[in-house]
């Protein structure tokens, strides 16, 4: 090729290049559609709901764009929003109407733990219609969304913001110290449980009502129940019936709860529905004054369980367990755990002043009501409260008088023999 | 004339004349070395359950050991307790003594002897009467002890070592007692047993102080043979 040549088809590719850029160049570039609704949504936007509140709908752009769902964008949840649609004007009762409407969109992603949420204390008292049981966005937040691992440290957030006083009580705790320190125990690194350890994040469970968080317990602790065995008789039976907090968290208050158990259904009387009578009304015939089940009526209430004309055998399960929830998150050292056996297994002892008749409700937690602690001592009670037994603690009062009554018999045969003789001796002295 | 002034002239007239009965120079043996052995085995046991079970049920009433130790106590000589009533069962099962414990088949005749040995101790041991009921090796206990022990030895401590055992450990034994009525029925059980038991051995002791002279019986347990009715 010659010099001319060349030089034609350098000006040649030159000038195709040089189309082909002007050509990219008209192309605008793709529209960020986040960009398109923050245009408004940055600004302070507000609605007024149906309840005479103001709702916000200022989203927070850079947190949102730091938020694990930054990758999916505001349609990513907001699918319902159409541009001729938008903004509506369709009214809105209240937040946590809105937030309960858009409670399921989280389902289309996280199908599994929406599965999981439902069947929690948390969703069942939203079924239950409770204003402030939490929904996906009370914990997650709505825009500023973190991934797991943000709500590893020792924070107590989500669950502090309703449960401020049990966190407190966790902190305090030898699970929160360990936590706070390191993951530190007596010198061993462990992993001291957060709060969806023990009582899982999405599936939470009512603890009190079931034996999952004594479970729970042992997952870590697996030594704990052949550690148990080692001193404790009937150790099995103690950690079925006695909640662990009632002597590793031993500051707590105790009581006695006699939960009403469906021995033909194998699980706990619930509440019965709209269609049947309350529990209440139930409770309020057999005590009229209120003034907490006593044996008598305490035997009427298992009894009329079980002859109402439904085939039921109802029992009732009794439990060692502390007053409170926030007591029970105060979990001390072992070394400081209650071991005395006396605690418990004499008369008058603290734990059996205060007891319980429960029931279960439709969201699994317990709905309690006072009973007389002579419910534990009563020779009525041997029936009712069968399986609830602590040699000592409730020991039948009945049974103590036959004893001494025993005692004085047994003493009063040789005292009254030997009496007898003497009369007769002298009798026949003085013939 | 009544029973009781048939019995009343009966005695009255034995212990006229008994300074012309002859002792008996023959000596009975009534309690042969396993017997001993269980019975002596069987009240240290019964001494240490009773006062454990005391110290159980009335920690705050009692201070001779801790709870733990009452319980620990109690159960393992429960358990020896158990052990040495099944010697005593399977050597009367093999001997020819077990006729010691054979219900009377007269019920009748029974009660008759059971109300003269109970009068004996009322009237006819102070006035210094011949015992009602001869004593025998195949035939050694009176009416009153007869069926005291037959409830004691085949009632009340069967009742009392199940409960016990129950109660020792409740999981694996949840079975039986859901079958008995639950934990609490159990209790009652032993507990009434217990008391019984109790009076049993407070009358007893003293029963044994009722022999021809006060420490006769507790001879007759240590040696085996009846002591001379001189």
């Amino acid at each position: 090729m010659d010099t001319r040549a060349k030089w034609l088809s350098l000006l040649l590719a030159t000038a195709l290049l040089a189309v082909a850029q002007a050509a990219c160049a008209a192309e605008p570039p793709p529209a960020d559609p986040d960009a398109k609704c923050l245009k408004c949504h940055s600004k302070k936007l507000k609605k007024m709901l149906g309840d005479g509140e103001t709702m916000f709908l200022q989203i927070n752009g850079e947190e949102f764009g730091q938020s694990v769902h930054s990758v999916i964008g505001c349609t990513g949840c907001h699918r319902d929003v159409a541009k001729s649609k938008h903004p509506s004007r369709a009214p809105v009762a209240s937040r946590r109407e809105y937030s309960l409407k858009h409670n399921q969109t989280c389902s289309q992603c996280h199908a599994a733990k929406q599965a999981e949420y439902q069947d929690s204390v948390h969703a069942r008292m939203v079924a239950g219609g409770s204003d402030t049981a939490p929904l996906c966005s009370d914990c997650h937040s709505s825009h500023s969304i973190q991934a797991r691992a943000a709500y590893e440290p020792v924070s107590g957030e989500p669950c502090s913001t309703c449960h401020q006083e049990i966190y407190q009580a966790y902190e305090q705790s030898v699970h929160g110290q360990a936590r706070s320190k390191g993951n530190v125990i007596r010198e061993a690194h462990v992993r001291a449980p957060i709060c969806s350890d023990c009582h899982q994040a999405h599936q939470t469970t009512a603890v009190a009502a079931s034996g999952y968080l004594r479970d729970t317990c042992l997952d870590c602790h697996d030594g704990a129940a052949v550690a148990h065995e080692q001193w404790l008789p009937n150790a099995g039976m103690h950690l079925t019936s006695v909640a662990c907090a009632a002597c590793h968290s031993p500051m707590a208050e105790r009581r006695v709860d006699l939960q009403l158990y469906d021995n033909l259904e194998q699980a706990p009387v619930s509440q019965q529905s709209e269609t049947g009578a309350p529990f209440e009304q139930q409770l309020n015939a057999i005590d009229p004054a209120g003034d907490g089940l006593d044996p008598v009526e305490l035997w009427k209430l298992v009894r009329q369980g079980s002859r109402d004309g439904q085939p039921v055998d109802v029992t009732l399960r009794g439990r060692l367990e502390v007053t409170t929830g926030v007591d029970a998150h105060r979990i001390a050292p072992s070394t400081e755990a209650v071991r005395s056996c006396e605690s418990c297994h004499q008369g008058g002892a603290e734990g059996f002043e205060n007891v319980t008749v429960s029931i279960s409700r439709p969201d699994g937690r317990k709905e309690r009501f006072e009973a007389d602690q002579k419910v534990l001592n009563s020779v009525v009670s041997v029936d009712s409260v069968g399986d609830f037994y602590l040699p000592g603690g409730t020991r039948i009062r009945l049974l103590d008088g036959l004893l001494l009554l025993a005692l004085v018999g047994g003493l009063a045969v040789p005292v009254g023999h030997m009496a007898l003789g003497r009369i007769i001796r002298r009798k026949k002295g003085k013939q | 004339m009544t029973t009781i002034e048939m019995t009343r002239m009966e005695w009255t007239t034995t212990a006229m004349n008994q300074e012309h009965i002859q002792p008996r120079h023959e000596r009975v043996y009534l309690h042969p070395l396993p017997v001993r052995i269980w019975h002596w085995l069987n009240a240290l046991g019964f001494l240490v359950l009773i006062v454990t079970g005391f110290q159980i049920r009335y920690v705050d009433l009692m201070g001779l050991m801790s709870f733990e130790t009452a319980v620990q106590l109690h159960n393992w000589v429960g358990l020896a307790v158990v052990a040495n009533w099944f010697l005593w069962f399977i050597y009367y099962l093999f001997s020819e003594r077990a006729t010691n414990y054979h219900p009377d088949l007269n019920p009748k005749s029974f009660f008759q002897r059971y109300f003269l040995q109970a009068v004996y101790y009322g009237w006819g041991y102070f006035h210094g009467a011949e015992r009602p009921h001869k004593v025998r090796p195949s035939d050694k206990f009176n009416p009153l002890q007869k069926l005291t022990y037959q409830f004691i030895m085949f009632i009340s401590a069967p009742l009392t070592f199940l409960t016990g055992l129950m109660m020792w450990d409740v999981q694996r034994f949840q079975g039986l007692i859901d079958l008995a009525g639950g934990l609490r029925v159990v209790n009652t059980v032993h507990v009434v047993m217990f008391i019984l038991f109790v009076m049993f051995v407070l009358v007893h002791v003293y029963m044994g102080f009722l022999g021809k002279k006060p420490s006769s019986h507790y001879k007759e347990m240590v040696t085996g043979y009846e002591e001379p009715h001189e």
